[in-house]
């Protein structure tokens, strides 16, 4: 296996509201994990063209559902993560944890 | 390797997706998204996304329309989200998965400093709103231009009809030299000479001849009257189009002229509700039950027929020489149009030789297949040329006037270029920048034109289809019209980027950072240049004015024809009896008791009927003078033979010449009498009086009844008032049928239109079931005919003012900045002792050197180019001297005004604020 992906913090956002969401991922669930969670107001470009980067690094991978009368007719997307994008979130995870062992941050909101 | 292997697997993916992709399903209850803001979405979405993206959108769509905020606020957020995600997805569609390859790279470069430089250029558009919105309305009204004239093209010339391969679809024409040779596509042909075609010609297929009328349609207790086709065959094989709904007609129902109906797309929907179950049904036509059978498509197909019937008789059953019908077919598989013509040829040559004997029409007659679009807008084309080619200069008026525009914006950013240029810009990446802003400002112009199109097109499209002429086409804003628009908003933007893109980047960097001000140098270019584009302004505008002066001109002279009537105060309409109910002495009894009951009704002075009437007369017929030998290679009189109650002449206000007309002494079988007209007593009678004189109707071997002239009457513009009067025959309703249709005309001594409802309880008062229709008033009628005139004029003078205020406009900034950059000069001169009179002069007299310099160009072009319009003139040259003056006096006045304004001001300066004034 080669070396796990950098991730960016959008990614992050990205792969985890996909695991979160386990079968239910697809465009609009992630959106809506994105926006409830994260507060992260995404629009749907943004957030097809970070899961097609995640694709692209294998770190996504992708099923088509079946059409619904609800979506005009239209098949769903659904997102689940590989292992290595397992791989990538505990990396990326690992690596948080180990900078902020034993760190104190002064209050927020200073002004100067 | 790894990295392959997915991109491979996604590419693959890709693939299966877009496979997959059924057209979309039909909502069931039309409250998703709406269709336009989806339709941009799936437009910047690769394909490989579009379902999945538009199928979340959908569904969030569902979800935020039964909030509180509605479907408006899901609306809003639909709109949010299209605007936010353009970018990523644009950029997405542009690289794709390709992105890994070299080449894309490279674009990727160039889109991303493509960005930047857009991004500089909404920076500087900001700082100088004022600049922009003059640039994007003078452009969007230049490209609004452009795309109302082109999409009337296009509708109208270019794609007219919904027909596929329209090209392969043609109708046949047909010229008799003996009898004037015309090259004829209307009421040409007879049965016999459509079975003739039918069952020889092996280049053309699915042939139709079909016949047209009006018919009574009888719908619950409203009965309408419908512009009708009475057929031999099938139409829509033949137009390559499906019912709506149903069916078209069977060859057996067309052999046994079965009583089954097809009507319009929007009669059925109008009147009908739309209901498809009303197919299989039964509707009264002229009071006879017919079934309805099918529904044609929503677009008019053949000249606005509403209602299709079968021919209720075979074509075996009308004599030869009944030439009331057109044929249309469509070319075979292998034919092209020349076999199709060679091999009309041949049937034509073998008809003559049959019948050639006997009808002397025959004699080197021809049949002539021509494309159906070519037939029907031919005579729309030279108007088409000319407002293309006008609207082309008005664009390019319009990029001279920015051009210059943008010269001077540029002058003012010379610091800030030469501060890139110092940071290490290029000057190609200068001129890249330059360009990016002008095409960005360019296409925001084009939106802006689109939007002002869209007005337009309206507003010309309700024009158009207000009036009575059959328009082949309709008018919107298509696919087709919205890239040509966009097309040439690019290229403006190019064109008027370019001279300003190059003349700003030339730059002398060291020097513009250190010193405030500008080298005299650069401003005697910026100068020279756009007195440059001044003087291709004058050139354009005044080629435009020459144009719409010219039209303006025609329709003036045109107005001022004598029409040989009194068109003042005539209420027009026209009734078609059904023979199911009335014979031809019940149509008379019907018409001669309708005269005298219109006649009664208060305001109205006289009444009559007659088959036809000016302008608008179109039945022709042969006919033969006693007396005169019939010499083979003559032209055989043909006249416009026109049946009329008595009182026509004098309810029309038409002269009589000499004799008399017609009168109560005429009556059925009594000695029959004809009144002609002096174009054809000129032409057919020689120098001697007509009266007295007998003719017949139809060919020498007829052996219909004399008629003996009587009387002489003056001439109508009775083909229009742009064609010369034309022989017409007149015959009185009390001796001969007149057919059953007939017009009833009404001289009113009130306003025409306000004896209307009078008119109707009359016609109620003797058949309540009989419909009128085709009501206008007789000054409509001559004005409808030179409708398609009368807009090209207006827009093409429309143009030409909107060039000449541009130009002026122009004019009018060259010289106040040139008077900006002579200010000391100016002042030293007045303080000097220069009388006021003296500097405005030397201004004007500056400011008018490019002027006069463009306006002997645009003369040249002017006098080159009107030819073009020659076949739109009227009674006049392309270069009418009176025209060219008026034309050239106009746009030197403006000129003049145009410096003269700046001039004064110069001229008013105090001598020391001018010598303090500070060169920018």
């Amino acid at each position: 296996m080669t070396r796990p992906e950098r991730l960016g913090e959008f990614e992050q956002l990205v792969l985890l509201a996909v695991a979160r969401l386990g079968d239910e991922g697809y465009g609009t669930t992630i959106r809506r994990e994105l926006e409830r969670r994260a507060s992260r107001a995404v629009t749907v470009g943004a957030l097809y063209a970070t899961l097609e980067r995640l694709e692209m690094k294998g770190l996504v991978r992708t099923r088509e559902g079946e059409p619904t009368a609800r979506r005009g007719g239209r098949a769903k997307r659904h997102y689940a993560l590989t292992s290595a994008g397992v791989a990538a979130l505990q990396d990326a995870r690992s690596a948080l944890d180990r900078m902020w062992e034993g760190l104190e941050l002064p209050a927020r909101g200073r002004r100067t | 390797v790894g990295e392959r292997a997915r991109e491979a697997a996604v590419r693959e993916r890709n693939a299966a997706v877009r496979e997959r992709q059924a057209p979309p399903v039909k909502r069931a209850d039309g409250r998703g998204p709406p269709r336009l803001v989806e339709w941009l979405f799936a437009c910047t979405l690769p394909s490989r996304d579009r379902a999945a993206v538009l199928g979340d959108l959908a569904e969030a769509f569902e979800e935020m329309a039964s909030l509180p905020a509605g479907r408006r606020g899901a609306v809003g957020w639909y709109v949010r989200q299209l605007i936010g995600s353009i970018p990523s997805n644009v950029k997405r569609r542009l690289d794709g998965p390709r992105a890994l390859s070299p080449r894309w790279r490279g674009l990727e470069a160039l889109m991303t400093s493509f960005l930047q430089d857009l991004r500089v250029s909404l920076r500087s558009v900001r700082t100088a709103p004022s600049f922009a919105a003059v640039v994007v309305l003078t452009l969007g009204l230049g490209i609004g231009a452009v795309t109302v004239v082109f999409s009337a093209v296009d509708g109208l010339v270019l794609n007219p009809f919904p027909f596929p391969e329209a090209d392969r679809l043609v109708g046949v024409g047909t010229e008799y030299p003996k009898l004037g040779g015309e090259l004829s596509y209307w009421e040409n042909l007879s049965p016999a000479e459509y079975v003739d075609v039918r069952e020889s010609s092996r280049t053309l297929r699915d042939i139709v001849a079909w016949d047209m009328g009006n018919r009574q349609v009888t719908i619950g207790d409203r009965t309408e009257n419908l512009f009708s086709g009475f057929w031999w065959g099938d139409a829509f094989p033949t137009l390559g189009m499906r019912p709506h709904v149903g069916r078209g007609f069977l060859a057996d129902e067309i052999a046994r002229g079965d009583r089954v109906a097809i009507l319009s797309h929007r009669v059925w929907l109008n009147r009908f509700g739309g209901e498809a179950g009303l197919i299989g049904g039964r509707v009264l036509i002229n009071g006879e039950p017919y079934t309805l059978i099918g529904v044609m498509p929503p677009r008019a197909l053949i000249y606005g027929t509403d209602l299709w019937i079968p021919m209720p008789v075979g074509p075996e059953v009308y004599p030869r020489q009944r030439r009331q019908f057109q044929l249309l077919a469509r070319l075979a598989p292998e034919a092209t149009l020349a076999s199709a013509n060679a091999e009309l040829e041949t049937i034509a040559r073998r008809v003559e030789a049959s019948y050639g004997a006997a009808m002397e029409e025959y004699d080197g007659w021809r049949l002539v297949a021509t494309p159906w679009t070519t037939i029907n807008v031919q005579q729309l084309r030279p108007a088409a040329i000319a407002l293309m080619g006008a609207v082309g200069f008005v664009l390019l008026l319009v990029c001279a006037n920015v051009a210059s525009l943008m010269l001077g914006r540029a002058a003012g950013r010379r610091r800030e270029l030469a501060v890139r240029a110092a940071l290490g810009a290029g000057r190609g990446r200068l001129v890249r920048q330059l360009l990016t802003e002008s095409v960005a400002l360019a296409l925001v112009g084009g939106a802006v034109g689109v939007a002002i199109g869209y007005v337009g097109v309206r507003a010309l499209g309700a024009t158009l289809t207000s009036l009575p002429i059959p328009l082949p086409g309709d008018l919107a804003l298509n696919v087709r019209v919205l890239l040509v628009a966009a097309g040439a908003s690019v290229l403006a933007g190019i064109a008027f980027g370019t001279v300003p893109a190059l003349h700003a980047s030339r730059l002398n960097v060291q020097r513009m950072l250190q010193t405030e001000s500008l080298g005299a140098t650069a401003h005697a270019a910026r100068l020279r240049l756009q007195r440059m584009f001044v003087g291709v302004e004058v050139a354009l505008a005044l080629m435009l004015l020459v144009g719409g002066g010219l039209l303006v001109h025609s329709f003036v002279r045109m107005q001022a024809v004598d029409r040989g009537l009194d068109a003042s105060n005539v209420l027009t309409m026209r009734l078609t009896l059904a023979w199911e109910r009335y014979d031809n002495d019940a149509i008379q009894a019907f018409f001669q008791r309708l005269e005298e009951q219109v006649a009664a009704i208060p305001g109205v002075t006289d009444a009559t009927v007659a088959t036809q009437f000016p302008p608008g007369v179109f039945l022709r017929q042969r006919f033969f003078i006693e007396g005169s030998a019939p010499q083979s290679d003559d032209m055989l009189p043909t006249a416009y033979t026109t049946i009329v109650s008595p009182g026509y002449f004098t309810t029309l206000g038409v002269r009589t010449v000499a004799g008399r007309t017609f009168d109560d002494t005429d009556v059925s079988g009594g000695r029959l009498v004809a009144v002609v007209n002096e174009a054809a007593a000129r032409r057919y009678f020689g120098d001697g009086s007509p009266i007295g004189r007998r003719l017949r109707l139809g060919g020498a071997g007829s052996d219909d009844p004399w008629f003996e002239v009587v009387g002489v009457v003056g001439d109508t513009r009775n083909r229009g008032l742009d064609a010369a009067p034309e022989p017409e025959l007149f015959a009185s309703t009390r001796q001969v049928p007149g057919g059953n249709q007939f017009f009833l005309l009404a001289r009113t001594s009130v306003p025409p239109l306000s004896i209307l409802a009078g008119v109707r309880e009359q016609v109620r008062a003797i058949d309540p079931e009989q419909p009128v229709y085709a009501i206008r008033t007789l000054d409509r009628a001559f004005a409808d005919i030179a409708a398609a005139r009368r807009v090209s004029t207006f827009m093409l003078t429309l143009f030409a003012l909107f060039a000449l205020a541009l130009a002026g406009l122009g004019i009018y900034g060259v010289v106040a900045y040139a008077v900006s950059q002579r200010t000391r000069e100016i002042g030293l001169r007045i303080a000097l002792g220069a009388e006021h009179a003296a500097v405005r002069r030397l201004v004007v007299r500056q400011a008018l050197v490019p002027v006069a310099i463009g306006a002997v160009v645009g003369l040249a072009g002017a006098i080159a180019g009107a030819r073009l319009l020659s076949s739109l003139l009227f009674d006049i040259g392309p270069t009418d001297p009176a025209t060219l003056a008026a034309v050239v006096a106009l746009l030197v006045g403006i000129a003049w005004l145009a410096s003269w304004l700046p001039a004064r001001r110069a001229a008013r300066l105090s001598p020391m604020n001018a010598l303090r004034y500070e060169r920018g």
